[in-house]
């Protein structure tokens, strides 16, 4: 009885907690469900070296360069990863025409140098702290626990992010200078050895030009400005001794406040800019915004019909410990979807599915061990004994056969695509949680009900109907 | 209430081999006919398919079903003679277009140049599916590695939990589960156009996962059953085992078939064959393993000896 009373306690306090989690944590939704684009982009190797494949680096290098285009579209939350050897996964919530990002994503990034105009040295000083400033309150925003409540906010400061972006592009005229004149870049410590800044290459013509354009601007206190798809990254100062014949050699080094990771993160973005490798968009899903609402209504009705079937069937069927397996049923749909938000799960269509057949083998253990318990009753034991012998000789049914369905989740975990790792992941997560509640919920629940209710004991055909006690 | 599932073991077999081998004889006339064995869908050979509504707000837009010879002049002015077109909806007015793999570019002209025909529609209720060749040859591998790696996990852990043979025996109700699942779509394929995509494979492996269980509680109780009444003969363990399993086999499978039934009649548009390949597998599933799986262990069991006493007098109760 003592073990009972701590098991209903620690499973109210589970189902609170879930309770909680679940009110705290929306759940997040997959395209499929609310709508988007998810393009799959394939970095192809140069028509120059078709048998050199991209190394991990340069995937990362069109990724960042990805990263910057998706980031001007104005789409909020959007994700750009690299999945397999050679491929990036783009996420456009709410994007209903791809057609435009694809165009877009796919042109060649544009690296150019620009040359700042004459007399805007105080307007781009004041321009370049409002940019500042607005970065920082969007990172803040961006960090917000809760980005759907934030998500006008951000697209607004976006907004005018863009615009201070393109108010300092306007301060700067075309020197001719672009990612094709270049031949490297890389980060350098720098000759304090306390910072570290980019070295760059030109080729012949582009050395030309950037002696002509680093001799334009020597010692006037503006900048070039080095332009990644027209954003300003980098505006270094010519100092006043190469006023005579510029910087010659074509090699140059860009120093700023950097450290190893910012310099970096710069010479791949130059690089990238230039876009060493051709990217193809090699797969697109596209669901309209309200087609994905659609589908979740639909596919939700039916799940809850299939599921309020099984729950009076199970009543029916097996009486009073079906009403305790409808009880435990609920607890498990209330700790599987805390456990979805906790881990943070994608719910997507297959998800949904996934979580459906779940609720099946939670059932199946129930089944399981009220079937057990009826042959005990039919053999005579008593109503408490049959109950814990029901579960104790189940219980190895029980374990192989979620064992072998968590096995085929794994394989589908490990070698499946994404589509198919939302099913297996919600699937394997609901057997876990079905083990524990078929184990504690309705097995304490069982006990507590024949222990504390003199009434129930005597009448064991609550259990088992048509039971004739020899 | 009591049956034998040994005394007609003959039957239950053959059965099960004339549904195998009429299974393996669809897909090899699909193979002959369509190149593969099960209709393969645009998430395995590539291809772009445009899904859209027209935009019913618009007046005087959806009195006409579509016409869909307008829209397949459209196709061919476009080089796209070989998309196929199909009309959705209770009153027609949903378009789905299937071509070859279109870009951004390509996709935005034919669009255009379908709505000039038909009509605005509504981009809220578009969907675009466009896959690469690459991409689809990929996910097809990836998709049978994960069957073949799954297949060899339960077997590991079955001869762990069991015996080799039980494990053996359990995979070739799985395997038998999975073909005939595989048969009844390859001629769902021939006779109505139905597609295999990646969540048929998805499907498939839930197979595995799901009918493999019943196969085990059943040889759970073979188990405890022989351990007990080391006496009795392996056909009267079996046939109690199957008999004292039986309400839960049902009882499992039908509560699981419910919300399946649900998603099959009522779900949204995407699940539906998904549902349908389950509600298949899992009812073989549950056949092979009361019928197919339980008997072949007997009767291997008999073959080799493995019970100290057979008993030559059927089973009787």
């Amino acid at each position: 009885m003592q073990k009972q009373r701590a098991y209903i306690i620690l499973i109210l306090a589970l189902v609170a907690a879930a309770i909680a989690i679940l009110t705290t944590i929306p759940p997040q939704l997959g395209l499929d469900l609310r709508g988007g684009a998810q393009l799959t982009i394939q970095v192809n190797p140069t028509q120059e070296q078709p048998d050199v494949k991209p190394t991990i680096e340069d995937v990362e290098a069109v990724q960042r360069v990805l990263e910057n285009r998706i980031n001007e579209f104005g789409v909020s939350e959007t994700t750009v990863q690299t999945i397999g050897e050679d491929k990036i996964l783009i996420q456009l919530p709410g994007e209903s025409q791809p057609e435009e990002a694809e165009r877009r994503l796919k042109g060649t990034a544009k690296l150019e140098f620009k040359q700042q105009k004459q007399g805007t040295e105080g307007e781009f000083r004041a321009e370049s702290q409002v940019r500042q400033q607005r970065e920082l309150e969007l990172a803040i925003l961006n960090q917000g626990e809760l980005k759907s409540e934030n998500q006008a906010k951000i697209a607004a400061a976006q907004a005018s992010l863009q615009q201070s972006i393109q108010a300092i592009a306007n301060l700067f005229e075309s020197a001719g200078l672009t990612g094709t004149n270049l031949t490297d870049a890389r980060p350098q410590p720098d000759a304090t050895g306390n910072r570290w800044e980019v070295a760059i290459n030109f080729d012949d013509a582009g050395g030309k030009r950037f002696a002509e354009l680093t001799k334009n601007l020597a010692g006037t206190g503006r900048s070039i400005g080095i332009f990644l798809d027209d954003e300003l990254i980098s505006s270094p100062v010519v100092g006043p001794e190469f006023a005579g014949t510029g910087i010659t050699g074509g090699r140059a080094v860009i120093t700023g406040n950097f450290d190893l990771e910012g310099a970096n993160d710069l010479a791949i973005q130059i690089k990238g800019g230039s876009l060493p490798f051709p990217v193809a968009v090699v797969e697109n899903r596209t669901v309209g915004a309200t087609l994905g609402q659609d589908s979740i209504r639909r596919s939700i009705i039916a799940g809850s019909v299939g599921l309020v079937l099984v729950l009076i069937f199970m009543v029916l069927y097996y009486r009073l410990p079906g009403v305790i397996a409808d009880v435990a049923l609920v607890v498990y749909g209330l700790l599987t979807m805390a456990c979805y938000a906790l881990v943070g799960v994608t719910l997507t269509l297959p998800g949904i599915a996934g979580f459906i057949l779940s609720i099946g083998m939670a059932v199946d253990a129930n089944v399981l061990i009220f079937e057990r318990t009826r042959e005990e009753l039919r053999a005579g034991k008593t109503l408490y004994r049959s109950v814990e012998s029901g579960f104790f000789r189940a219980f190895s049914s029980i374990l192989d056969s979620n064992v072998t369905t968590a096995i085929a989740c794994l394989a589908l975990l490990w070698l499946g695509s994404g589509l198919v790792k939302g099913f297996a992941i919600t699937l394997l997560i609901g057997v876990g949680v079905s083990m524990f509640t078929a184990i504690t919920c309705s097995r304490t629940l069982m006990l507590l009900v024949v222990l504390s209710n003199p009434k129930v004991r005597q009448k064991p055909e609550l259990f088992c109907p048509n039971l004739n006690i020899q | 209430m009591k049956f034998s599932v040994t005394k007609k073991q003959g039957l239950w077999w053959v059965i099960s081999g004339t549904a195998m081998v009429a299974s393996i004889a669809t897909m090899i006339f699909s193979w002959t006919s369509l190149n593969a064995p099960i209709r393969p869908g645009l998430d395995f050979v590539g291809g772009t398919r445009i899904q859209i509504a027209r935009d019913c707000s618009v007046a005087g837009n959806c009195d006409q079903p579509i016409d869909p010879a307008e829209v397949r002049e459209v196709l061919e002015a476009q080089g796209l003679g070989s998309g196929t077109i199909q009309l959705l909806g209770d009153d027609q007015q949903i378009l789905s277009v299937r071509t070859e793999n279109l870009n951004g570019d390509r996709r935005s002209e034919l669009l255009s140049s379908i709505s000039e025909v038909i009509g605005t529609f509504d981009r809220q209720t578009a969907q675009i599916d466009s896959v690469g060749p690459t991409i689809g040859e990929e996910l097809f591998v990836s998709g049978i590695l994960a069957l073949l790696v799954a297949f060899f996990g339960i077997i590991v852990y079955l001869s762990i939990r069991f015996q080799f043979d039980y494990a053996l025996f359990a995979i070739a109700a799985l395997f038998h589960d999975v073909l005939v699942t595989a048969g009844v779509f390859s001629l769902l394929g021939l006779t109505i156009g139905v597609e295999a995509d990646s969540l048929f494979l998805v499907a498939l492996l839930t197979i595995v996962g799901f009918s493999v269980n019943d196969t085990v509680v059943i040889y759970d109780r073979i188990r405890e059953n022989l351990a007990a009444n080391p006496e009795k003969s392996i056909n009267e363990v079996v046939d109690s085992a199957v008999n004292q399993t039986l309400g839960r086999s049902i009882n499992t499978t039908l509560t699981t078939l419910l919300p399946l039934l649900g998603i099959f009649f009522f779900g949204g548009q995407t699940l539906k064959f998904f549902a349908l390949a389950l509600i298949v597998g899992f009812t073989l599933g549950a056949y092979s393993s009361i019928f197919v799986a339980s008997t072949l262990l007997a009767w291997w069991r008999n073959r080799t000896g493995r019970k100290s006493i057979i008993s030559d007098l059927p089973a009787s109760e």
